[in-house]
């Protein structure tokens, strides 16, 4: 698979991804924006906004009615966190025109519906309307207060906070519930005109080819506004060893406890080196073979899932497992005890064989799959260069054992987060 | 081996083979992909809790043995299957539903050994006393996780709610209680009799070679002679418990599931009647009807508003779902709109939208050898031919939707609620 970047205008990057496999053509604006306190829920509220309706389309109902009519077009909006800045992402993905049964150019329609989306929504006055801001601001708090429903990413975000207390990272990806509430029509105006003029951005064009004019359409479009204060979003603050570890312990009225542990390194970024923390990460508590599933799951039975991951750009590694209360103190040293495996030299050669097949293989998949290769070119934000999974796949394959314990010896318990059983307090 | 050869949609094609065992195999090759989607399933799931094997006496099993089974037939006599997979690079896992249960793999390398593995570990039952008790622990932590889980109970609340006796409303893996009474000898009489080739299928789709594929299943297959399963019948009358249900979680929204039981005329599903029914609930709750609009705009539901057909064998039902403030009143509301629209009919334009985005949404199945291998699955259960779907929606009218109308029925409507603990 082929995939180059095509410089549109000052820090807007269009990215061709070429591909043969899908029946359908997948178009992605992907702006990234300084994390911040003050802003994250302004800007969180942007893409679910802009994709409900736009100066043609001024009711949700009618624009979803255009999208069945293209043939079931699919258009969908994200606010993410990478690093310490915000991903906002508004995509559509439209069947290919060979498969329209009229005349209509259905790609054609979609690239009209998705720029006019973003360069003419409703706004009067300087301001959004103000019934589609309630809408979407309840919308956004209730999507806040869901996250109590879900114990597992409950616990994981509450990890997040207690770990980057007082840094960007520790903000929630759309803000807070008191946040959302103070959003205006003319706060979240001030927000889509700083998008527009100052956030990087990255579109990505995954298809059989390369929809016509499309992107000298957007340069036009970026070149008529001054655009200034374009973030490098390619660096983040890395995260800084504990000097203490933090324990945190909550309880609530549910029938199986969470333990989440968070961890600091000493390699971050995107790079070779880093290539060992993923294998590192994944000898721990990837897949199956991983230390954490085979010992602490499997042979001792001491949680339901335990598994772990890792944040390159902040050189975080979290630990999520499921555990019962008389189990939360003992699986927390058996995974600590895991890491300890890991930094003395002590893991099979199958278990590293295993983890470099198993990321590597799964690497190869990505040119099978438009969300994946979308997600893989929006988050892979490196200056000047794309890194395609391939690549990826081949830093992978040179990583050593050597490189992995070094990773390993890097690797520094800094918060505990223990959601248990019992009276919620307070 | 009879072979058939099915295609009907752009260059896509497949290929469907019977051994004389009676194992179904499905294959779909995907030259240009990197990746490939391997299932090997039985028709066996959490429903079926009485059955006689070979014209036997009927026996009755615990709640959640096929989910149990699934655990343990990872675990063989040389070791288990996931490290034999780790060994590959594989991607692996497997799944228990109401009516299935489907052992998979999806991978970009060593296809051939990775189908090896999984025709071999399906095939050979290693259950002795010790490794079936110490299975007893994770699962019960499994069911514990669950029961942390507001969209699950209040799915099987309502299904508890609509069902009387029929064992969809248990849960998949049964109870703390229910799975203690199993032992190996269950599970070997459960494995006989599901585990069968007559009863199984193998769907691949990818970067396959339908000919190697078909001679390596050919010769890895245990031949066993056919079993006859006859599966109990369960005395469900056709109106529901109680149409009322309420729990209270620690959440912070309402979460709601309003489900129509339908009556069932026979336990098969008709692929057409699964199509009208699509639409029909896309033209009555669908992002671009007025229900919806309505709804919205008053606060009453969110994005994670939603609506299914959920049938299967002897069991049918209309389920519509998600979180609100008030959820009585999107009941009432969804309740209202059935009966208005069954009166004076359906919107023609919004129909001929909704079937346009149905047909790109299946269009759209096309990309993904996961959605294509699930898909195969769905034919070898029902019996259907995987581009029938696009061409029946083609062929459907505007008055087989408004048919299917009969499906709502208000006497037989429940109404599962989670409430916040604090209210």
């Amino acid at each position: 698979m082929s995939a180059k970047i095509t410089q549109l205008s000052n820090g807007v990057e269009g990215v061709f991804i070429k591909n043969q496999r899908f029946n359908t053509t997948l178009i992605s604006f992907n702006f990234y924006v300084p994390l911040k306190k003050e802003t994250v829920a302004d800007n969180a509220l942007l893409p679910f906004i802009m994709t409900s309706c736009s100066k043609s389309f001024p009711d949700f109902s009618a624009l979803n009615f255009k999208l069945a009519k293209l043939y079931g077009a699919n258009l969908s909006s994200s606010a993410e966190k990478v690093g310490d800045y915000q991903l906002l992402k508004i995509a559509i993905s439209v069947i290919d025109d060979r498969f329209s049964l009229d005349n209509e150019s259905l790609c054609d329609s979609a690239v009209e519906l998705l720029t006019q989306l973003i360069f003419e929504p409703k706004v009067e006055n300087g301001a959004f309307c103000e019934e589609d801001l309630a809408r979407e601001k309840r919308k956004a708090i209730e999507h806040i207060r869901g996250d109590l429903a879900q114990k597992r990413t409950y616990a994981k975000k509450r990890l997040i906070e207690e770990m980057y207390k007082d840094e960007a990272y520790g903000v929630p990806k759309c803000g807070t519930e008191e946040q959302v509430e103070k959003i205006t029509g003319e706060s979240l105006y001030a927000a889509w005109v700083n998008l527009l003029s100052s956030a990087f951005l990255r579109v990505n064009v995954i298809s059989r080819a390369m929809p016509q004019g499309l992107f000298d359409k957007i340069s036009e479009k970026f070149n008529a506004i001054e655009r200034k204060d374009i973030p490098d979003c390619t660096k983040s603050c890395p995260t800084a060893p504990a000097s203490k570890v933090n324990t945190v312990i909550e309880n609530m009225d549910i029938a199986q406890g969470k333990l989440c542990m968070g961890f600091s390194s000493e390699l971050y970024g995107d790079d070779q080196k880093t290539a060992a923390l993923t294998v590192m990460c994944d000898i721990f508590g990837g897949g199956p073979y991983s230390r954490l599933f085979a010992n602490v799951r499997e042979k001792m039975s001491l949680c339901y899932y335990c598994a772990s991951s890792s944040v390159k750009s902040k050189g975080l590694i979290t630990v999520d497992s499921g555990v019962e209360k008389e189990n939360a103190t003992k699986a927390e040293r058996e995974i600590l005890n895991q890491l300890d495996i890991i930094k003395q030299n002590l893991f099979t050669d199958e278990e590293f064989q295993s983890s470099i097949k198993s990321i590597t293989d799964s690497f190869k998949s990505y040119n099978d799959s438009q969300g994946l290769l979308d997600a893989w070119y929006s988050l892979k934000i490196v200056k000047n260069k794309l890194l395609s999974p391939e690549e990826a796949s081949e830093m992978i394959s040179n990583v050593t054992r050597n490189d992995v314990v070094y990773a390993a010896r890097g690797v520094k318990l800094h918060t505990v987060y223990k959601l248990l059983p019992g009276v919620k307090e307070g | 081996m009879k072979k058939q050869f099915f295609e009907g949609f752009g260059d896509e094609s497949y290929v469907k083979a019977e051994l004389p065992s009676g194992l179904q195999i499905y294959i779909m090759e995907k030259p240009q992909y990197s990746s490939s989607y391997a299932i090997f399933g039985t028709k066996y799931g959490s429903i079926d809790t009485k059955f006689s094997k070979d014209g036997g006496e009927e026996i009755s099993v615990p709640e959640g043995i096929a989910h149990y089974l699934e655990h343990k037939l990872f675990e063989g006599e040389d070791g288990d299957a996931f490290s034999k997979y780790a060994k590959t690079g594989a991607s692996a896992n497997a799944f228990t539903s109401f009516d299935r249960t489907c052992y998979l793999f999806s991978c970009s390398d060593n296809f051939y050994e990775n189908l090896d593995i999984l025709l071999k570990f399906v095939q050979s039952p290693y259950f002795t006393k010790e490794n079936v008790e110490k299975e007893q622990g994770i699962i019960a932590q499994e069911i514990r996780m669950y029961d942390d889980n507001p969209g699950w109970c209040v799915m099987f609340n309502l299904l508890k709610a609509m069902y009387h006796n029929h064992p969809v409303r248990i849960d998949i893996a049964g109870t703390v209680e229910s799975i203690a009474q199993i032992d190996s000898e269950l599970l070997y009489k459960c494995y006989e009799t599901f585990y069968n080739p007559s009863n199984m299928f193998i769907c691949l789709v990818g970067n396959i070679d339908t000919d190697k594929a078909l001679r390596q299943i050919e010769n890895t297959i245990i031949d066993r002679e056919k079993t006859l399963i006859t599966r109990g019948e369960f005395d469900e009358p056709e109106t529901i418990v109680k149409p009322y249900v309420e729990k209270k979680f620690p959440i912070n929204t309402p979460m709601f599931c309003l489900g129509f039981k339908q009556k069932i005329a026979s336990p098969y599903r008709r692929l057409k009647s699964k199509i009208c029914v699509d639409l029909l609930l896309q033209i009555i709750c669908g992002d671009a009807s007025p229900l919806y609009a309505r709804l919205m705009n008053e606060g009453l539901i969110n994005d994670d508003f939603g609506s299914e057909y959920f049938n299967g064998n002897g069991y049918a039902a209309i389920i519509f779902e998600g979180e609100s403030c008030d959820p009585e009143r999107v009941a009432n509301e969804i309740k209202a709109e059935i009966n208005r629209l069954r009166e004076d009919g359906i919107n023609r334009k919004l129909f001929s939208a909704v079937k346009c985005g149905m047909y790109g949404d299946l269009v759209r199945r096309f990309n993904s050898v996961e959605n294509l291998a699930m898909s195969l699955t769905e034919c070898a259960m029902h019996n259907y031919n995987l581009f029938d779907e696009i061409k029946m929606l083609k062929a459907v009218s505007f008055d087989d939707v408004m048919k299917r109308f009969d499906v709502f029925d208000d006497e037989n409507a429940v109404l599962s609620v989670i409430k916040p603990l604090e209210d």
